[in-house]
């Protein structure tokens, strides 16, 4: 025991300030999310403010076709441009749209799907818990990213027909989106739901769930109130964790041509352009490190913010 | 580290010694051991070693088919020429039709008899005579409904041979191919066809060995030994691998077949083709779908890289069956947003010209009339006109093109991305991209389940026909669901002409139909040829406006390979 009079949350929110990488990788995140929020704000404002506005907005846009082919970086171009003369800065920021918002679905998808099958199986125990953790043994052993490629190639016809028939002409190319979103979250809950069970498990015999058991509470109030909350921080640390393994599965689908279609961009298929450039006899060199670097700057905040805040709710490190 | 002498594990006894007393012998003997069971399992991960081949091609995409009469794939055509000759074969200089299977032939002054009088040691390579029966049985079979040709209309000018092939007429004694005796085809024809000769060296042309076709049906290709009529004999077909030639020791030219071995490397990615041959792993790169686009600045000023003439057309294709695309006015405004010439500028930069209708310039006989040229302003109105102003209301669309490896790379995607932007500034309609597998793109287009389609046309001959007459209804190569009367008609007539001032003009009048009025495709630039090789290494492979090399002609300067740098400025 300490004197220490904070709550745990405060103590851990100071755990996590001292942890310099997390620290680091979250104002990088926070950054990047603003900027890839603006960019397309800043460029459609600028572009009603004068000529000089609409022509900066035009050398940015990340559809617009240019003369300017190949440009190294530089004053105009920060990131250079492509073969279509498009302004690879803006590229990269659209495409970080894509990868973010694939990341972050699918983190959300596995966590619900995740954290309800294990808190459900580890609750109710017994003959239940067996046959859905078999379930997930099963899902385990399915090769993933052939299952969503799977899933992509025979299902997205029949979505299309579908959201056709409901009258949604505009959603066809967000088709492919809804399936990444989907797919992905779909295969990357399985991890989540076996460390909520094994979390459940021990804490539905803790002497605070007996007491409330005891005085009439019914599971779902058990559930809700006192287990969940209790893994609410494994949770999250793990969430941090699967963010960027879906953003790699997505890019590593992009970069096979199944991910995200042209002209919409992400990391993966910038990448994949990039590294059609490289051979012996001349590189354009920014295709490839821009998009590169980012994805790999990103994924490694992403880990260093999972270790912060792993850190940060041990309980074993209050001492 | 001490082990429990009582271990029930008693091969750890002899891991005991190991651990308590290391003595430099024994553990040579472990590692050893080690060596050995490492060595043992990367040579099984490679397989049975293979050698190199003499001549190792990157042929561009994976062959559909190398059998003659279902083929229809450049790549597919030049594998299946070294396999199987027809009555001509291609000069390796010129790609004009010289002797093949045939020595010489006969034709009558009104030019609608041949005579053809084939070599009298003629044999399959399985040892098995060659005979004329075999030429008239070839050419039936691909003219057969059955085998489903999309090249039957190679033989159109067969007399009846039209008919036979839609299941009007079922007597094969009636089509105009007989064999009077062993050695001897005689050919009529419906018109005298300028080209014809050159037709007998056309893959759907070639001589095919019945006794093997009736024996294994379908399959008949994959059965070793397949007996073969051309240079080279199949030895080997590994799908995404390779396709492994050995040279026909009982082809009638065999003394001038140079090469050994070849070897065909399906690559479909730009810089992976170039990356093997910078590296020796292949001597040639022949395909004009192989060149890294944006290194084309640096590649053209090498000594080894080659470009020609090429009578070769990319293009796309409608399908006119499906709305909104039923509508010439819509295939028209489509076609007048492109800037064509941008495309050529800044994505196949090799010096092409931008395409405003379906015939090459240099096709032999011929010059083409004006297309639709661009035009936004006249595109806009006629999208209007047709329902849709502003592009307000227009479905969106899809538009397919084959992927290689380079994915969101290649160049057919970059092209798809250029329409698409310039449709959507100018017109206001939104096109959907999708990339599909080389076969599964082939078949999307056989079964017209498409909206619009990337498409390439290599001339079969030198001959304005070989651009046009594909567009005829009963073509198998039209693949758009358009089908114009007219044009048929004016096609069937300038077939019959023998004066070729008349028959220019008949064809301009049916393509002004094709590339202007209806316009069911639409042509964006005309090929350059290209490819790699390293002259002072590789001889006998000559540029030619068909892009045709035959491979016996092929050789290797062996003294000239390890001298000689590979680039020099």
């Amino acid at each position: 025991m300490t004197d220490d009079l904070r709550s745990p949350n405060q103590r851990a929110w100071q755990r996590f300030r001292a942890h310099r990488p997390a620290m680091v990788g979250t104002w990088f995140l926070a950054v990047l999310v603003v900027a890839v929020l603006a960019w397309p704000v800043i460029l459609r404002l600028v572009s009603h403010a004068g000529a000089g506005g609409r022509d900066f907005a035009a050398l940015h846009d990340p559809d617009a076709l240019s003369e300017a082919q190949f440009t190294p970086p530089g004053g105009a171009h920060w990131f250079g441009t492509d073969v279509h003369g498009r302004d690879l800065f803006s590229r990269v920021l659209y495409g970080a749209q894509i990868s973010l918002l694939v990341g972050a679905v699918g983190a959300v998808v596995s966590l619900v799907i995740g954290v309800l099958w294990g808190a459900v199986a580890g609750y109710l125990g017994g003959w239940w818990d067996g046959w859905m953790m078999r379930v997930v043994d099963i899902l385990y052993s399915l090769p993933s990213i052939i299952f969503v490629i799977v899933l992509i190639t025979i299902l997205e016809d029949k979505l299309k027909f579908v959201l056709a028939q409901m009258g949604a002409t505009g959603m066809e190319k967000l088709a492919r989106l809804l399936f990444l979103f989907v797919g992905l979250g779909a295969v990357s809950w399985l991890t989540m739901a076996r460390i909520v069970r094994g979390q459940v498990l021990s804490l539905r015999n803790r002497a605070f769930v007996e007491a409330s058991r005891a005085l009439g509470a019914g599971h779902a109030h058990i559930l809700a109130r006192h287990i969940l909350p209790n893994v609410l921080g494994v949770v999250i640390v793990y969430l941090t964790l699967t963010v960027p393994a879906i953003i790699l599965y997505e890019s590593f689908l992009s970069y096979l041509g199944l991910g995200i279609q042209p002209p919409m961009a992400s990391w993966g298929s910038l990448i994949a352009e990039g590294a059609g450039q490289i051979n012996s006899l001349k590189i354009y060199w920014w295709l490839l490190a821009f998009p590169g670097a980012l994805l790999v700057t990103t994924l490694l905040a992403l880990n260093f913010v999972g270790d912060g805040l792993r850190d940060a709710w041990d309980v074993r490190a209050d001492k | 580290m001490k082990f429990p002498t009582e271990s029930p594990f008693a091969w750890r006894r002899g891991l005991r010694h190991f651990y308590d007393r290391p003595s430099p012998a024994r553990r040579g003997v472990w590692i050893a051991i080690l060596a050995l069971a490492l060595a043992c399992v990367f040579s099984t991960g490679c397989g049975p070693r293979e050698t190199r081949a003499d001549l190792v091609i990157i042929n561009g995409m994976e062959p559909e088919s190398l059998d003659p009469a279902i083929l229809t794939g450049v790549a597919d055509m030049r594998v299946g020429n070294a396999l199987f000759e027809g009555l001509t074969r291609l000069d390796p200089r010129t790609a004009d039709p010289v002797p093949g299977l045939a020595y010489r032939w006969e034709i009558t002054p009104d030019g609608r008899t041949y005579t053809f009088h084939l070599r009298s040691n003629l044999v399959w390579s399985t040892g098995e005579p060659l005979r004329a029966e075999d030429v008239v049985y070839s050419w039936l079979r691909a003219l057969d409904p059955n085998t489903a040709s999309s090249y039957a209309s190679q033989l159109f000018y067969l007399k009846n041979a039209e008919d036979y092939n839609s299941g009007k007429l079922k007597d094969p004694d009636q089509v105009g191919v007989h064999a009077p005796d062993p050695l001897t085809v005689r050919v009529e024809l419906n018109s005298p066809t300028a080209f014809f000769l050159d037709l007998c060296a056309f893959s759907t042309l070639a001589v095919v060995p019945r006794q093997a076709i009736e024996r294994y049906g379908d399959r008949w290709l994959m059965v070793q030994p397949v007996p073969v009529s051309g240079a080279y004999e199949l030895r080997g077909w590994r799908l995404g691998d390779k396709i492994r030639l050995h040279k026909n020791s009982r082809y009638w030219d065999a003394a001038n077949t140079h090469c050994e071995w070849v070897d065909f490397l399906p690559v479909s990615s730009p810089t992976t083709a170039l990356n093997l041959y910078e590296t020796g792993a292949a001597d040639v790169v022949w395909d004009k779908d192989l060149v890294p686009i944006e290194l084309m600045e640096e590649l053209l000023k090498r000594h080894d890289f080659h470009t020609f003439p090429y009578l070769g057309l990319y293009f796309f294709r409608f399908n006119v069956t499906r709305a909104p695309f039923t509508d010439p006015r819509v295939r028209q405004a489509l076609a007048l947003a492109i800037d064509k010439a941008r495309i050529t500028r800044k994505i196949t930069k090799g010096g092409e010209l931008p395409a405003d209708n379906f015939t090459p310039p240099g096709t032999a006989r011929y010059h083409a009339p004006p297309g639709l040229g661009y035009d936004p302003e006249r595109a806009r109105r006629l999208l209007a006109e047709a329902g849709f102003p502003g592009g307000r209301g227009f479905p969106a669309f899809q538009y397919i093109f084959n992927a290689g490896a380079g994915g969101p790379a290649s160049v057919h995607a970059k092209i798809a991305i250029e329409m698409r932007q310039m449709w959507h500034d100018e017109l206001g309609i939104e096109m959907e991209l999708k990339q599909l597998e080389w076969s599964v793109y082939l078949a999307a287009q056989n079964k017209l389940d498409f909206d619009l389609c990337r498409s390439s046309w290599i001339g079969d001959y030198n001959d304005a026909d070989t651009f046009l007459n594909m567009w005829m209804s009963n073509s198998g190569n039209n693949r758009t669901g358009w089908k114009n009367a007219r044009y048929d008609e004016l096609m069937r007539e300038a077939d019959l002409q023998t004066d070729l001032a008349r028959r220019e003009q008949l064809f301009q009048a049916a393509e002004t139909i094709l590339a202007h009025d209806e316009i069911p495709a639409v042509p964006l630039y005309f090929y350059v040829g290209f490819e790699y090789h390293d002259e002072t290494v590789l001889q006998g492979l000559y540029p030619n406006i068909l892009d045709m090399h035959p491979i016996n002609a092929i050789y290797k300067e062996r003294s000239a390979s390890l001298s000689k740098p590979r680039s020099s400025p």
